[in-house]
């Protein structure tokens, strides 16, 4: 991560705690802000808790507390994201393991549907094709043979385009690699790209396959009947000739540890956890052949500590509903985004997230249309729209806790710095808003019995 | 903070104390000699048996792979849960409960110290978190070592005493309580897909077998002095003809049993003492296991008793768990850690009429009745994976009660019944070799000197069963006892009264224990660590540990290390 | 018979497990109002949600028919388990109505939400309007699906409707989202109208027919011929021509998927392997 960005983290931030008045957003005292936000949560009849994947797993367990004393849906990010990947393992279970040991075995690495050299930019370099294990080296050097190659043709092409700036030259249109699959042929470490389109990552990679868009359903399927030697009909699945995707497989029935890393392009594209579902059977069937595993790529830094936690503590890993008094969990029912669009809960609470900037417009509308509180060290779109704001401390910068690494193994997050005063870290604030909205209801049951 | 709990028939074992009428007194959380009746709150025993809290040397209930077993069974949760109350969280239960559930289903039957027993090094974090969400109960876990590749190295270069080092830095650096081994070497062969078959099987890429691990961790465990034996899950696991593997694993420690002391614990032995060489063929190998237990004094074990009911399995034996992937086609979970070891988990239901369930259900009865001294065969189930730690209550019905084997044994398959030693056993445990078998035999052979009695100076950990030893036959009225033993009649945690009649009064921490292992050269060991880390994982040196900033009640048990 | 009124309209999710026959058999009016709903995080009494009368007809069965009028569509859990009776709505009905249901009919005059019929054992649903997805299927993580029973829509449906089914019968007039009959072990499942692709999708048995046009057919089903018509139920029959094709191979399935020739052009190519 490059020191700009690290040291420049307090651009936007908040400083004081906020409540709309009259319209507009204005200073207030803490405990202001806590009361009225303690109140707003304890009177609701269905709020909703979101957030979770950015902040530290101490938290999330506070968080937790807080919707089962309120009775409220508490979900985290997941649900926009690698949800459908947890409805498929529910189904099938997954073959996976910690990346040190794809690092150390993987002679076979495929991505499908995700785009590491954007998303997870060390993502080759420290685990997989570029990286460097106890049973297989790193491709490096032929690495930077393609992009010595690439480059030398960009260059080109360049030149070409000066001498003669009129003429139109073909801009080739993302082209499919034709030919056979190289990577059954070669030594050491392959690497395999999966996309609608040919991504940064698939330039360095030996082969690259360009499926159809939401037609990856049919190419896993594909791809299970050809490893147990059946034969497709047709003559092309997903707008990929099948003799391809015959070689692809012999390649993959053939290394010694194979893995797939899938991202959105799976989890959001038509078929949604049944691709996810084919995949893992995939994976899982390729057990029988030789040893492979699969791996979801997680977006948000923490949203694997926000599903742990979850998991531990209420037995489900995201989308839970405390309303009746016990954890319920039904993806579609209980998910934060279908409650919105339902105009179900009538109050929220935002921690560590964005909401009101990704999420559908319905949903963001209903969101801000009802009470909404906003625990977030910056100023984004969501807080912008709260009616109560809470400063909160960087998970990891000015604040120390526990994150889980994308293949669950779990790291603790450091204080470098002090947060500025004032500020306090998502536990603190959430176990004093836990405190009051306890207090409010003793208060709301005494007079109740009075009358 | 003072207690009395008084006029109840105690048993506590490792006191020599059985039935007799006593009051026991507590005060500031431990055992006293006496403390002022008319200040002290009182407990009325009378008509009850009193013993030391549970104790379970062997259930999965925290860390990585138990929550991955959570994540795949919402269906499970869906029907048993329980809501929120002023006093408890809510939860979920059936075979992988939630954390807070396991802690208050635990403490209803009267348990006080449960042991975790697959925790790898890399995840240790996580499993201490979830057992720092598990109430009522004290708890420690043990770190996976019979495939790390440090082990494994050492071992192949004969450098015992460099083992034991490094293995006193990785439990004190994961906060664990004893070494665990799990099919040592067939984990690691796990990585590439393979197996290792027996003892002398070539571990694949390392120069060493399963023998020389198990040979090489009990001497190191001897050289650290560390409480507990090492805690063994053998080889060929789940396999018919595996009780020769069992056996080969007890008799190649033999010769290293120096002190009046055992030296191995092999544990859920109902699942390696399988004979035959098919499922079709696969008979009980327990009357070969217990002969062998009878003549020798080396080895502990505990049951793994299977249970009639669908279940998850998860162990850290990820060739295993494939295989039973292979056998029902249920979903299956995978999860091999770096450098240190793997795991799987599959659900599974045992049908009572299913030939070789009942085979199995009968092995673990035979081993705990066959084998002479109860302190040597502890009541367990694997939980979850020969059934959940709810159903011990049963067990313990058919452990005293031959009238409740026979009830069970009359609708198992007929096959099986046929072939089964049970109809023709008489033994009925009594109440005084129950608490031996869930307790005080369990306390000893962790070495947990406070945990396990009612001696003066243990915790006051303490559980009162509202069945009375003077007007009971236990033997015909098992179901009285078994109602007994599900809901505690009192459950006294650090000398707090936690439940009354199977319901929890107050939610409490309890502490994780861990092993502070002092050797001579530490500073040597860390600066070895840290230049290999970059090698063998992929996490920095310093996040390695697990540190103690966010957990609580951690309860360090300092121990000096012979080397 | 006893009728149903909503108070007001209601926006919290209402968890509505005792409007079944069964709870309200034996039950004075009285007891019924005072059975316990949740409504949000509250807990309520039926009598607070909806205004109950007794209708008197002509011959008074046992077990009560209970109908309900209005938009209903966030009361979860109608008829939970039910073994017998009738419930009838008029309005729109909320999710897993008659869910795990043993016996006795529903019909609904409306649209329902996701997950009717979920685990269905015996009895019958008739939906005149849409119903949503998870038709019959089972809940995460399980494989039990229906186990028995008809349901019936008269509209369209959403996604894997009738995922996991063992046994029993589903009929959709309308059309079907994408994974009808995902994983299917058997029973049948008429689509009249056009589905979304993927029918059928790792099938091990059972029959899918659709009627009207589907969108593809997996690589990894087989053609197995073209036949006149096929059985839907007792005095149901298909008309085809229709293709057959047998699947899911992955699963080394044995499940039959009709598609009808005449709406489905694009599956020519499929004939020159016949």
């Amino acid at each position: 991560m490059c020191e700009s960005k690290f040291l420049g983290y307090s651009g936007h931030r908040l400083l004081k705690p906020l409540i709309r008045k009259n319209g507009t957003l204005v200073e207030v005292p803490f405990k202001e802000a806590l009361v009225k936000a303690a109140e707003v949560l304890a009177e609701a009849d269905y709020p909703l808790l979101y957030g979770w994947s950015s902040t530290s797993c101490e938290a999330t367990r506070v968080g937790i507390e807080l919707a089962e004393e309120v009775g409220g849906v508490i979900d985290n990010t997941s649900t926009v994201c690698h949800g459908p990947s947890v409805l498929g393992i529910q189904d099938v279970g997954i073959s996976s393991c910690t990346l040190g040991q794809i690092r150390h075995r993987a002679d076979l690495v495929i991505y499908w549907g995700s785009n590491p050299w954007s998303a997870h930019p060390r993502h080759i370099e420290r685990y997989t094709t570029l990286s460097e294990g106890k049973f297989e080296r790193s491709e490096w050097r032929s690495y930077v043979t393609k992009t010595k190659a690439a480059t030398a043709r960009k260059k080109v092409e360049s030149a070409l385009r000066q001498v003669s700036p009129k003429k139109k030259f073909p801009i080739p249109s993302t082209p499919v690699e034709r030919g056979p699959c190289p990577a059954i042929l070669k030594a050491g470490r392959k690497l395999i790209v999966i996309d609608v389109r040919k991504t940064r990552t698939a330039e360095i990679a030996d082969y690259f396959i360009q499926v159809e868009p939401n037609k990856d359903y049919e190419l896993l399927q594909a791809f299970r009947a050809l490893i147990r030697d059946q034969e497709i009909e047709t003559d092309k699945v997903a707008g990929v000739p099948v003799e391809y995707l015959e070689d692809v497989s012999d390649a993959m029935i053939g290394c010694n540890f194979g893995v797939i890393f899938f991202g959105l392009g799976l989890t959001m594209s038509k078929g949604k956890s049944r691709n996810v579902d084919a995949a893992l059977r995939l994976a899982r069937d390729l057990n029988a052949r030789t040893k492979f595993v699969i791996m979801p790529m997680r977006g948000h830094f923490n949203v694997s500590g926000a599903d742990t936690v979850f998991l531990w503590q209420t037995g489900y890993p995201y989308a839970v509903d405390f309303s009746s008094g016990y954890p319920r969990y039904n993806p579609g029912e209980t998910s934060a985004i279908d409650v919105l669009l339902r105009k179900e809960s009538d109050a929220a609470l935002v921690i560590g997230s964005d909401p009101v900037s990704n999420f559908p417009r319905k949903a963001a509308e209903h969101l801000v249309n009802n009470p909404l509180i906003a625990i977030d060290p910056h100023m984004n779109a969501t807080s912008q729209m709260a009616d109560i704001v809470f400063p909160s401390a960087f998970v990891g910068i000015e604040t120390s806790g526990t994150a889980y690494r994308m293949d669950h193994v779990p790291l603790p997050l450091k204080k470098v710095v002090e947060p500025p005063r004032g500020v306090l870290p998502d536990e603190e604030i959430l176990r004093r808003l836990l405190l009051e909205v306890r207090k409010v209801k003793k208060r709301k049951k005494a007079q109740a019995e009075v009358k | 903070m003072e207690l009395l709990v008084k006029n109840g028939f105690v048993y506590d074992p490792l006191n020599g104390v059985n039935g007799e009428k006593m009051d026991i007194a507590v005060r500031d959380g431990k055992i006293v000699e006496s403390v002022n009746e008319r200040r002290a709150r009182k407990i009325n025993a009378s008509g009850m048996a009193v013993m030391p809290g549970g104790v379970d040397i062997h259930t999965h209930i925290a860390g990585s792979e138990v929550n991955t077993g959570r994540l795949l069974r919402p269906e499970d949760h869906f029907r048993d849960f329980e809501s929120k109350t002023s006093v408890t969280r809510a939860g979920v239960g059936r075979s992988i409960p939630s954390t807070f559930t396991t802690g208050y289903r635990y403490a209803r039957m009267g348990y006080t110290t449960i042991m975790n027993p697959s925790m790898p090094p890399l995840e240790a974090k996580h499993t201490h978190e979830e057992l720092n969400d598990t109430p009522m109960l004290d708890k420690a876990s043990y770190p996976l070592l019979g495939n790390w590749w440090f082990v494994l190295e050492y071992l192949a270069q004969g450098k015992i005493k460099e083992c034991a080092r490094h293995i006193a830095w990785i439990m004190s650096s994961t906060k664990g309580y004893a070494i665990k081994i799990v099919n040592p070497g067939g984990l690691e062969a796990w990585g590439f897909g393979h197996n290792v078959k027996g003892l002398d099987d070539q571990v694949p890429y390392f120069c060493t077998t399963p023998r020389e691990i198990i040979r090489g961790l009990c001497k190191a465990n001897k050289l650290l002095n560390l409480p507990h034996t090492i805690h063994v899950h053998a080889n060929n696991l789940g396999k018919p003809g595996n009780y020769t593997t069992t056996l080969e694993t007890l008799k190649c420690v033999e010769d290293l049993a120096t002190e009046d002391k055992p030296v191995i614990h092999l544990t859920h032995c109902q699942f390696s003492a399988f004979k035959g060489d098919d499922w079709r063929t696969l008979e009980s190998g327990a009357e070969e296991i217990a002969n062998y237990m009878n003549g020798h004094s080396h080895a502990t074990m505990d049951m793994g008793q299977v249970i009639f009911t669908d279940t998850t399995t998860m162990t850290a034996d990820g060739p295993f768990q494939y295989a039973l992937y292979g056998l029902t086609g249920n979903k299956w979970v995978n999860h091999d850690v770096e450098t240190e070891t793997s795991g799987g988990i599959v659900p599974f239901r045992y049908h009572r009429k299913s030939y070789v369930h009942a085979v199995q259900w009968s092995i673990g009865l035979e081993l705990a009745l066959l084998i002479k001294d109860p302190w040597r065969i502890f009541m367990t189930t694997d939980h979850p994976n020969g059934g959940p730690f709810t159903s011990y209550p049963k067990i313990i019905a058919w452990l005293i009660s031959k009238k409740a084997r026979e009830a069970s044994l009359k609708r198992i398959n007929a096959r099986a019944r046929s072939r089964s030693l049970l109809p023709s056993m008489d033994r009925e445990l009594s109440l005084y070799e129950i608490a031996t078998v869930t307790r005080a035999g369990q306390a000893r052979a962790l070495g947990l000197k406070n945990k396990g009695h009612l001696g003066v100076g243990a915790d006051a950990d303490i559980a009162v069963y509202n069945v009375n030893p003077e007007t009971t036959d236990i033997s015909r009225k098992y179901r009285t006892v078994r109602r007994a033993f599900r809901r505690a009649a009192y459950t006294v945690k650090g000398g707090e009264l936690v439940v009354k009649d199977g319901a929890i009064l107050k939610h409490v921490d309890g502490h994780t224990m861990w092993l502070d292992v002092k050797v001579s050269e530490p500073a040597r060991i860390t600066g070895d660590m840290k230049r290999r880390f970059k090698d063998y994982w992929t996490v920095e040196y310093e996040n390695y540990p697990v540190n103690e900033d966010h957990l609580k009640g951690l309860d360090p048990i300092t121990v000096k290390a012979r080397v | 018979m006893i009728s149903l009124r909503p108070l007001k309209p209601f926006r919290f999710p209402v968890l509505a497990e005792c409007i079944n026959p069964d709870v309200f058999q034996g039950k004075t009016l009285n007891e019924i109002e005072t059975l316990q709903v949740w409504e949000g995080n509250k807990q309520k009494k039926l009598g607070e949600l909806f205004k109950i009368d007794e209708v008197k007809t002509e011959n008074q069965p046992d077990n009560p028919a209970i109908t309900l009028y209005g938009d209903v569509s966030k009361v979860r859990r109608i008829g939970l388990g039910m073994k017998s009776g009738e419930i009838t709505l008029n309005g729109d009905a909320g999710m897993h109505l008659g869910e795990e249901m043993k016996g006795g009919n529903i019909t609904v005059h409306g649209n329902t939400g996701g997950w009717t019929g979920s685990m269905m054992k015996a009895g019958t649903i008739e939906i005149f309007g849409s119903a949503g997805d998870y038709l019959g299927a089972p809940y995460r993580g399980s494989t039990e699906g229906m186990h028995g029973g008809r349901i019936v829509v008269h509209g369209n449906v959403g996604t894997e409707a009738g995922a996991n089914m063992k046994k029993g019968i589903i009929k959709i007039y309308g059309s079907a989202g994408q994974f009808v009959g995902f994983r299917m072990h058997d029973g049948t499942i008429y689509v009249q109208g056009d589905c979304e692709g993927r029918a059928g999708a790792c099938m091990v048995n059972g029959k899918i027919v659709v009627g009207g046009h589907l969108e593809s057919v997996l690589p990894s089903f087989t053609i197995d011929g073209i036949r006149p018509k096929v059985k839907i139920e007792e005095n149901e029959v298909a008309e085809g021509p229709l293709y057959v094709f047998l699947g899911d191979l992955v699963e080394n399935g044995n499940g039959k998927l009709y598609v009808s020739k005449q709406k489905n052009p694009h599956l020519n190519s499929y004939e020159k392997f016949l």
